[in-house]
């Protein structure tokens, strides 16, 4: 289940900024909203299985590699 | 070859539901013999119908809620209804025990109880068959 809570960090801001993207461009490019972005981003929500593949395969790397789940 | 945009009017959806419901509340006082309730009831859904739709011009969230809803919106949505039921739980318990302190049946709450734990019911055995 998606949690709102519990985020795991992640490096999709340094990757977007990188690529000369903005929010809302990211946003449009993975078909959500520019606050779920910056929430992904600011480690206040955790996205999806589906978005982070998304994200991943977006960035050419793998999930692991964009989220970092320490704890598990 | 041509494409063709379609303009989605998804979120003209919940402010007509709410233009309507307001029509539903003028017949029913009407019906009931308080015209001027009506009308009232009326006006205040006209007027929360247009604040939604003024809102969404200027909030991602109520765009978000209205017709371009991401995962994210869709969570908060399904937690906010969640808070909201249980705030109506909660007043329904504590009307049904002051009905019943007073000597009466408890209804109608009674009744809101007994529906609103078989929704929860079903829902769950419904939600736990699909997985």
């Amino acid at each position: 289940m998606t949690t709102l809570g519990a985020a795991v960090r992640n490096d999709v801001r340094e990757r977007r900024t990188a690529k000369g993207l903005s929010q809302a461009e990211l946003a449009e490019r993975m078909d959500v909203s520019r606050q779920t972005i910056n929430s992904i981003e600011t480690d206040r929500y955790t996205p999806s299985l589906p978005l982070a593949i998304a994200l991943a395969r977006f960035f050419g790397v793998t999930v692991e590699e964009i989220f970092h789940a320490d704890h598990y | 070859m041509q494409t063709i945009t379609r303009k989605s009017y998804k979120y003209l959806a919940t402010p007509i539901f709410g233009v309507l419901m307001g029509l539903v509340y003028l017949v029913a006082f009407w019906a009931g013999g308080s015209l001027a309730y009506g009308v009232f009831g009326l006006v205040v859904m006209v007027a929360f119908s247009l604040l939604l739709l003024v809102a969404r011009r200027r909030s991602e969230t109520v765009r978000g809620l209205l017709d371009h809803r991401d995962e994210r919106i869709t969570a908060i949505d399904l937690r906010a209804t969640a808070v909201t039921a249980l705030a109506m739980i909660a007043v329904v318990l504590v009307a049904f025990v002051v009905e019943i302190a007073r000597g009466q049946s408890g209804w109608p709450y009674s009744m809101i109880g007994a529906v609103g734990g078989l929704a929860y019911l079903v829902a769950v055995i419904v939600l736990r068959i699909r997985g």
